[in-house]
Protein backbone atom coordinates (compact mmCIF):
# COMPACT_ATOMS: atom_id res chain seq x y z
CA UNK A 1 0.00 0.00 0.00
CA UNK A 2 1.15 3.06 -1.24
CA UNK A 3 1.64 6.18 1.47
CA UNK A 4 -1.17 8.01 -1.08
CA UNK A 5 -3.31 4.86 -0.96
CA UNK A 6 -2.72 4.69 2.84
CA UNK A 7 -3.65 8.23 3.64
CA UNK A 8 -6.86 8.05 1.48
CA UNK A 9 -8.24 4.86 3.70
CA UNK A 10 -7.21 6.80 6.90
CA UNK A 11 -9.10 10.03 6.38
CA UNK A 12 -12.31 7.82 5.01
CA UNK A 13 -11.95 6.06 7.82
CA UNK A 14 -12.19 8.70 9.54
CA UNK A 15 -14.91 10.66 7.80
CA UNK A 16 -17.67 7.82 7.62
CA UNK A 17 -18.00 7.74 11.26
CA UNK A 18 -19.00 11.29 11.31
CA UNK A 19 -21.03 11.29 7.49
CA UNK A 20 -23.24 8.38 9.49
CA UNK A 21 -23.34 10.82 12.61
CA UNK A 22 -24.45 14.01 10.23
CA UNK A 23 -27.00 11.96 8.14
CA UNK A 24 -28.66 10.40 11.12
CA UNK A 25 -28.32 13.60 13.32
CA UNK A 26 -32.71 13.48 14.51
CA UNK A 27 -31.82 9.79 15.19
CA UNK A 28 -28.99 10.45 17.44
CA UNK A 29 -31.15 12.94 19.70
CA UNK A 30 -33.85 10.38 20.09
CA UNK A 31 -32.83 6.49 20.38
CA UNK A 32 -30.48 5.20 22.60
CA UNK A 33 -27.30 4.00 20.79
CA UNK A 34 -28.11 0.69 20.42
CA UNK A 35 -31.24 1.35 18.70
CA UNK A 36 -30.25 3.78 16.92
CA UNK A 37 -27.14 1.88 15.28
CA UNK A 38 -29.75 -1.06 14.60
CA UNK A 39 -32.17 1.16 12.87
CA UNK A 40 -29.20 2.90 10.75
CA UNK A 41 -28.55 -0.69 9.93
CA UNK A 42 -31.83 -1.57 8.41
CA UNK A 43 -31.95 2.17 6.79
CA UNK A 44 -28.65 1.50 5.19
CA UNK A 45 -29.93 -2.25 3.86
CA UNK A 46 -33.37 -0.48 2.38
CA UNK A 47 -31.32 2.29 0.77
CA UNK A 48 -29.16 0.20 -1.24
CA UNK A 49 -32.45 -2.14 -2.38
CA UNK A 50 -33.53 1.37 -3.46
CA UNK A 51 -36.35 1.50 -0.75
CA UNK A 52 -37.56 4.71 0.71
CA UNK A 53 -35.80 5.44 3.62
CA UNK A 54 -37.47 8.41 5.18
CA UNK A 55 -40.72 6.00 6.31
CA UNK A 56 -38.08 4.30 8.22
CA UNK A 57 -36.71 7.08 10.24
CA UNK A 58 -40.40 8.76 10.61
CA UNK A 59 -41.44 4.84 12.35
CA UNK A 60 -38.36 5.08 14.37
CA UNK A 61 -39.04 8.80 15.82
CA UNK A 62 -42.46 7.35 16.32
CA UNK A 63 -41.37 4.90 18.61
CA UNK A 64 -39.42 7.24 20.43
CA UNK A 65 -41.89 9.97 20.99
CA UNK A 66 -44.39 7.38 22.08
CA UNK A 67 -41.48 5.94 24.75
CA UNK A 68 -41.71 2.28 23.07
CA UNK A 69 -38.61 0.33 23.71
CA UNK A 70 -36.00 -0.44 21.62
CA UNK A 71 -37.12 -3.92 20.67
CA UNK A 72 -40.45 -2.59 19.74
CA UNK A 73 -38.63 0.15 17.84
CA UNK A 74 -36.47 -2.10 16.08
CA UNK A 75 -39.59 -4.68 15.36
CA UNK A 76 -41.73 -1.91 13.60
CA UNK A 77 -38.98 -1.09 11.65
CA UNK A 78 -38.47 -4.15 10.32
CA UNK A 79 -41.92 -4.69 9.56
CA UNK A 80 -42.13 -1.48 7.62
CA UNK A 81 -38.68 -2.07 5.87
CA UNK A 82 -40.13 -5.06 4.67
CA UNK A 83 -43.97 -3.71 3.13
CA UNK A 84 -41.94 -0.92 1.50
CA UNK A 85 -39.73 -3.99 -0.24
CA UNK A 86 -42.88 -6.16 -0.88
CA UNK A 87 -44.54 -2.41 -2.94
CA UNK A 88 -41.50 -1.57 -4.42
CA UNK A 89 -42.07 -5.49 -5.75
CA UNK A 90 -45.34 -5.88 -6.41
CA UNK A 91 -45.55 -2.26 -8.00
CA UNK A 92 -42.61 -2.35 -10.34
CA UNK A 93 -38.85 -1.16 -10.18
CA UNK A 94 -40.51 2.00 -11.75
CA UNK A 95 -42.94 2.73 -9.06
CA UNK A 96 -42.35 5.98 -7.11
CA UNK A 97 -41.37 6.48 -3.89
CA UNK A 98 -45.09 8.04 -2.77
CA UNK A 99 -46.26 5.03 -4.51
CA UNK A 100 -43.97 2.46 -2.38
CA UNK A 101 -45.38 4.18 1.09
CA UNK A 102 -49.05 4.07 -0.10
CA UNK A 103 -48.62 0.48 -1.28
CA UNK A 104 -46.62 -0.11 2.06
CA UNK A 105 -49.61 1.50 3.90
CA UNK A 106 -52.25 -1.17 1.62
CA UNK A 107 -50.47 -4.09 2.72
CA UNK A 108 -49.79 -2.95 6.35
CA UNK A 109 -54.00 -2.95 5.88
CA UNK A 110 -54.18 -6.67 4.52
CA UNK A 111 -53.91 -5.81 0.98
CA UNK A 112 -52.01 -8.72 -1.14
CA UNK A 113 -49.12 -7.72 -3.11
CA UNK A 114 -51.18 -9.60 -6.27
CA UNK A 115 -53.61 -6.70 -5.75
CA UNK A 116 -51.26 -3.99 -6.01
CA UNK A 117 -49.71 -5.58 -9.08
CA UNK A 118 -53.62 -6.07 -10.23
CA UNK A 119 -54.02 -1.91 -10.06
CA UNK A 120 -50.48 -1.36 -11.48
CA UNK A 121 -51.98 -2.49 -14.33
CA UNK A 122 -55.24 -0.71 -14.41
CA UNK A 123 -52.82 2.60 -14.60
CA UNK A 124 -49.77 2.14 -16.26
CA UNK A 125 -49.11 6.14 -16.76
CA UNK A 126 -49.63 8.26 -13.94
CA UNK A 127 -49.24 7.55 -9.65
CA UNK A 128 -51.31 5.24 -7.93
CA UNK A 129 -49.84 6.82 -4.27
CA UNK A 130 -53.56 8.95 -3.79
CA UNK A 131 -55.34 5.72 -4.62
CA UNK A 132 -53.36 3.13 -2.54
CA UNK A 133 -53.79 5.88 -0.04
CA UNK A 134 -57.41 6.04 -0.44
CA UNK A 135 -57.62 2.16 -0.94
CA UNK A 136 -56.04 1.95 2.43
CA UNK A 137 -57.96 4.53 4.29
CA UNK A 138 -61.66 3.59 3.13
CA UNK A 139 -60.30 -0.53 4.81
CA UNK A 140 -59.62 1.85 7.82
CA UNK A 141 -63.03 2.92 7.63
CA UNK A 142 -64.65 -0.42 6.92
CA UNK A 143 -64.72 -1.28 4.27
CA UNK A 144 -63.97 -5.12 3.26
CA UNK A 145 -60.68 -5.30 1.77
CA UNK A 146 -61.92 -6.90 -1.26
CA UNK A 147 -64.37 -5.22 -2.05
CA UNK A 148 -62.16 -1.72 -1.51
CA UNK A 149 -59.57 -2.91 -4.08
CA UNK A 150 -62.36 -3.79 -6.56
CA UNK A 151 -63.97 -0.38 -6.70
CA UNK A 152 -60.60 1.42 -6.27
CA UNK A 153 -59.11 -0.41 -9.28
CA UNK A 154 -62.40 -0.04 -11.12
CA UNK A 155 -61.86 3.75 -10.42
CA UNK A 156 -58.67 4.40 -11.05
CA UNK A 157 -59.09 1.62 -14.67
CA UNK A 158 -62.18 4.57 -15.07
CA UNK A 159 -59.75 7.26 -15.29
CA UNK A 160 -60.56 8.22 -12.19
CA UNK A 161 -58.43 11.59 -11.35
CA UNK A 162 -56.73 11.91 -7.66
CA UNK A 163 -59.14 14.73 -6.95
CA UNK A 164 -61.70 12.47 -7.49
CA UNK A 165 -60.96 9.55 -5.88
CA UNK A 166 -60.46 12.32 -2.60
CA UNK A 167 -63.77 13.43 -2.80
CA UNK A 168 -65.11 9.64 -3.34
CA UNK A 169 -63.87 8.64 -0.30
CA UNK A 170 -64.88 11.78 1.22
CA UNK A 171 -68.57 10.45 0.62
CA UNK A 172 -67.75 7.41 1.45
CA UNK A 173 -66.72 8.39 5.21
CA UNK A 174 -69.83 11.51 5.02
CA UNK A 175 -72.37 8.05 4.72
CA UNK A 176 -70.63 6.36 6.98
CA UNK A 177 -70.49 8.64 9.46
CA UNK A 178 -74.27 9.25 9.05
CA UNK A 179 -75.17 4.93 9.53
CA UNK A 180 -74.81 3.61 6.07
CA UNK A 181 -72.59 0.58 6.51
CA UNK A 182 -69.44 0.77 5.11
CA UNK A 183 -69.90 -1.96 2.67
CA UNK A 184 -73.16 -0.21 1.21
CA UNK A 185 -71.52 3.30 1.47
CA UNK A 186 -68.99 2.35 -0.93
CA UNK A 187 -71.09 0.55 -3.71
CA UNK A 188 -74.12 3.19 -3.36
CA UNK A 189 -71.08 6.21 -3.98
CA UNK A 190 -68.97 4.06 -6.35
CA UNK A 191 -72.28 3.47 -8.30
CA UNK A 192 -73.30 7.25 -8.60
CA UNK A 193 -69.52 8.19 -9.22
CA UNK A 194 -68.56 5.66 -11.79
CA UNK A 195 -71.98 3.52 -12.92
CA UNK A 196 -69.87 1.16 -15.00
CA UNK A 197 -67.20 1.03 -12.47
CA UNK A 198 -69.61 0.26 -9.34
CA UNK A 199 -69.47 -3.87 -8.33
CA UNK A 200 -72.05 -5.81 -9.86
CA UNK A 201 -74.69 -7.58 -7.96
CA UNK A 202 -75.39 -11.55 -8.35
CA UNK A 203 -78.65 -12.42 -8.27
CA UNK B 1 -62.37 -0.53 135.87
CA UNK B 2 -60.98 -0.09 132.69
CA UNK B 3 -61.83 -3.69 131.70
CA UNK B 4 -65.25 -3.43 132.81
CA UNK B 5 -65.47 -0.80 130.15
CA UNK B 6 -63.82 -2.31 126.98
CA UNK B 7 -66.83 -5.06 128.21
CA UNK B 8 -69.72 -2.54 127.73
CA UNK B 9 -67.79 -1.21 124.05
CA UNK B 10 -68.01 -4.45 122.75
CA UNK B 11 -71.17 -5.23 123.16
CA UNK B 12 -72.49 -2.08 121.69
CA UNK B 13 -70.44 -2.82 118.84
CA UNK B 14 -71.89 -6.22 118.70
CA UNK B 15 -75.50 -4.32 118.58
CA UNK B 16 -74.37 -2.37 115.87
CA UNK B 17 -73.21 -5.27 113.73
CA UNK B 18 -75.96 -7.46 114.16
CA UNK B 19 -78.90 -4.41 112.70
CA UNK B 20 -76.57 -3.99 110.14
CA UNK B 21 -76.21 -7.54 109.13
CA UNK B 22 -80.47 -7.49 109.86
CA UNK B 23 -80.81 -4.55 107.05
CA UNK B 24 -78.59 -6.32 104.69
CA UNK B 25 -81.03 -9.61 104.97
CA UNK B 26 -84.03 -8.09 104.00
CA UNK B 27 -85.63 -8.74 101.36
CA UNK B 28 -85.51 -5.82 98.25
CA UNK B 29 -88.14 -4.26 96.99
CA UNK B 30 -87.68 -2.79 93.41
CA UNK B 31 -89.95 -1.20 91.16
CA UNK B 32 -89.09 -3.25 87.89
CA UNK B 33 -90.79 -0.83 85.52
CA UNK B 34 -88.91 2.54 86.87
CA UNK B 35 -85.57 0.67 87.25
CA UNK B 36 -85.88 -0.62 83.12
CA UNK B 37 -86.45 2.93 82.21
CA UNK B 38 -83.55 4.26 84.60
CA UNK B 39 -81.08 1.80 82.95
CA UNK B 40 -82.42 2.86 79.52
CA UNK B 41 -81.98 6.58 80.13
CA UNK B 42 -78.10 5.77 81.20
CA UNK B 43 -77.99 3.39 78.11
CA UNK B 44 -79.13 6.03 75.52
CA UNK B 45 -77.60 9.08 77.37
CA UNK B 46 -74.98 10.33 74.56
CA UNK B 47 -71.35 10.12 75.28
CA UNK B 48 -69.68 13.83 75.51
CA UNK B 49 -66.44 15.12 75.17
CA UNK B 50 -64.17 14.00 72.41
CA UNK B 51 -65.42 10.30 72.54
CA UNK B 52 -68.84 11.65 72.10
CA UNK B 53 -67.46 13.67 68.80
CA UNK B 54 -65.80 10.64 67.49
CA UNK B 55 -68.89 8.60 68.22
CA UNK B 56 -70.80 11.19 65.92
CA UNK B 57 -68.59 10.69 63.15
CA UNK B 58 -68.17 7.16 62.67
CA UNK B 59 -72.25 6.56 63.75
CA UNK B 60 -74.22 5.59 60.92
CA UNK B 61 -77.22 7.80 60.37
CA UNK B 62 -80.08 7.78 58.24
CA UNK B 63 -81.04 10.88 56.42
CA UNK B 64 -84.51 11.67 54.87
CA UNK B 65 -84.07 13.07 50.87
CA UNK B 66 -86.80 14.32 48.86
CA UNK B 67 -87.52 13.04 45.36
CA UNK B 68 -86.31 15.98 43.73
CA UNK B 69 -83.41 16.48 46.12
CA UNK B 70 -82.03 13.06 44.82
CA UNK B 71 -82.80 13.83 41.20
CA UNK B 72 -80.81 16.72 41.45
CA UNK B 73 -77.48 15.11 42.98
CA UNK B 74 -77.92 12.18 40.29
CA UNK B 75 -77.40 15.21 37.70
CA UNK B 76 -74.75 16.50 39.05
CA UNK B 77 -73.05 13.45 39.63
CA UNK B 78 -73.67 12.49 35.71
CA UNK B 79 -72.26 16.23 34.45
CA UNK B 80 -69.16 16.05 36.84
CA UNK B 81 -68.35 12.07 35.92
CA UNK B 82 -68.78 13.24 32.50
CA UNK B 83 -66.80 16.70 32.75
CA UNK B 84 -64.53 14.59 33.90
CA UNK B 85 -64.25 12.21 30.86
CA UNK B 86 -64.66 15.17 28.30
CA UNK B 87 -61.05 16.31 29.37
CA UNK B 88 -59.26 12.86 29.10
CA UNK B 89 -60.93 12.40 25.62
CA UNK B 90 -61.27 15.40 23.99
CA UNK B 91 -64.81 15.64 21.83
CA UNK B 92 -64.58 15.81 18.01
CA UNK B 93 -63.12 18.54 16.45
CA UNK B 94 -64.74 20.81 14.17
CA UNK B 95 -63.79 19.21 11.15
CA UNK B 96 -61.93 16.59 9.20
CA UNK B 97 -58.11 18.38 8.21
CA UNK B 98 -58.49 20.28 4.57
CA UNK B 99 -56.05 21.96 2.27
CA UNK B 100 -56.96 25.91 3.21
CA UNK B 101 -53.72 27.28 0.90
CA UNK B 102 -51.13 26.42 -0.86
CA UNK B 103 -47.15 27.69 0.69
CA UNK B 104 -44.70 29.51 -1.20
CA UNK B 105 -42.90 25.95 -1.56
CA UNK B 106 -46.06 24.97 -3.54
CA UNK B 107 -46.78 22.48 -0.48
CA UNK B 108 -50.91 22.35 0.41
CA UNK B 109 -51.50 24.16 3.77
CA UNK B 110 -53.27 22.12 5.67
CA UNK B 111 -55.80 23.32 8.72
CA UNK B 112 -55.95 20.74 11.56
CA UNK B 113 -58.92 21.28 14.18
CA UNK B 114 -59.02 19.39 17.39
CA UNK B 115 -61.58 20.41 20.02
CA UNK B 116 -60.03 19.81 23.29
CA UNK B 117 -62.08 22.28 25.79
CA UNK B 118 -60.44 21.66 29.08
CA UNK B 119 -56.97 21.41 27.59
CA UNK B 120 -53.85 23.32 28.64
CA UNK B 121 -52.38 22.54 25.39
CA UNK B 122 -52.71 20.34 22.42
CA UNK B 123 -49.83 19.68 19.65
CA UNK B 124 -49.65 18.46 16.50
CA UNK B 125 -47.51 15.23 16.06
CA UNK B 126 -46.93 13.32 12.86
CA UNK B 127 -44.50 11.91 10.15
CA UNK B 128 -44.35 15.59 8.72
CA UNK B 129 -42.57 16.88 11.56
CA UNK B 130 -40.57 14.20 12.96
CA UNK B 131 -43.00 13.36 15.37
CA UNK B 132 -41.79 16.11 17.67
CA UNK B 133 -44.51 17.40 19.93
CA UNK B 134 -42.74 21.08 20.32
CA UNK B 135 -43.01 21.54 17.19
CA UNK B 136 -46.59 22.26 15.86
CA UNK B 137 -48.19 23.79 18.99
CA UNK B 138 -52.26 24.43 17.65
CA UNK B 139 -53.92 27.74 19.41
CA UNK B 140 -56.65 27.87 21.20
CA UNK B 141 -59.52 29.54 20.36
CA UNK B 142 -61.38 32.56 22.29
CA UNK B 143 -64.47 30.25 22.21
CA UNK B 144 -65.75 27.12 22.33
CA UNK B 145 -61.88 25.02 23.49
CA UNK B 146 -61.53 24.35 19.50
CA UNK B 147 -57.62 24.34 18.80
CA UNK B 148 -56.45 24.86 15.28
CA UNK B 149 -53.18 25.26 13.53
CA UNK B 150 -52.02 25.17 9.88
CA UNK B 151 -49.16 23.34 8.14
CA UNK B 152 -48.00 22.96 5.03
CA UNK B 153 -47.45 19.50 4.08
CA UNK B 154 -45.83 17.50 1.10
CA UNK B 155 -48.25 15.60 -0.99
CA UNK B 156 -48.48 12.15 0.07
CA UNK B 157 -49.96 10.39 2.92
CA UNK B 158 -49.20 10.84 5.92
CA UNK B 159 -49.98 9.59 9.61
CA UNK B 160 -50.56 11.71 12.53
CA UNK B 161 -51.85 12.73 15.97
CA UNK B 162 -52.84 15.08 18.78
CA UNK B 163 -51.02 15.15 21.95
CA UNK B 164 -53.26 17.14 24.35
CA UNK B 165 -51.37 18.35 27.52
CA UNK B 166 -47.66 17.10 26.81
CA UNK B 167 -49.24 13.46 27.37
CA UNK B 168 -51.76 12.45 26.36
CA UNK B 169 -52.20 10.71 22.70
CA UNK B 170 -55.22 11.18 20.50
CA UNK B 171 -56.36 10.18 17.23
CA UNK B 172 -58.22 12.72 15.00
CA UNK B 173 -61.80 11.65 15.13
CA UNK B 174 -62.82 13.29 11.85
CA UNK B 175 -59.85 11.57 9.85
CA UNK B 176 -59.38 7.86 8.81
CA UNK B 177 -57.83 5.80 11.66
CA UNK B 178 -54.46 4.23 10.44
CA UNK B 179 -54.80 0.79 10.23
CA UNK B 180 -51.76 -0.76 12.62
CA UNK B 181 -50.68 0.28 15.91
CA UNK B 182 -47.08 -0.43 16.09
CA UNK B 183 -46.49 1.67 19.58
CA UNK B 184 -49.78 1.06 21.11
CA UNK B 185 -51.44 4.38 20.47
CA UNK B 186 -53.54 5.18 16.90
CA UNK B 187 -52.56 7.34 14.93
CA UNK B 188 -54.81 9.04 12.09
CA UNK B 189 -53.98 9.04 8.12
CA UNK B 190 -53.88 11.83 6.04
CA UNK B 191 -53.81 11.80 1.81
CA UNK B 192 -52.81 15.18 0.67
CA UNK B 193 -53.19 15.41 -3.47
CA UNK B 194 -50.04 16.43 -5.78
CA UNK B 195 -52.22 19.18 -7.97
CA UNK B 196 -49.56 18.61 -10.51
CA UNK B 197 -50.14 15.13 -10.95
CA UNK B 198 -53.14 12.83 -12.23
Amino acid sequence: MTNRSFALLALALLCAPAALRAQDARLDARLDAHTRDAVVSLIDSARAEGIPSEPLVQKALEGASKHADGPRILTAVRMLARELGDARSALGSSSTDAEVIAGASALHSGIAPAALSRMRATRTHGSLAVALAVLSDLIARGVPGDTATTVISALTGAGAQDAELLKFQQGVERDIAQGATPSAALGVRAQSAFPSAAPRRTP
Amino acid sequence: MRQHDDLDAMDQGDEVLERVVEELRRPLRVNAALFDARVMDEVLRPPSGLRARIASLTQPRTFRVSPLVALAAGLLFAVTAVGSVLYVLPSTPHAAPRVAARSAINSPIVQFGFAAPHASSVALVGDFNNWDPKATPLRAASTGGVWSVEVPIQPGRHLYAFVVDGTVWRPDPAAPKASGEDFGEPNSALTVADPGMR
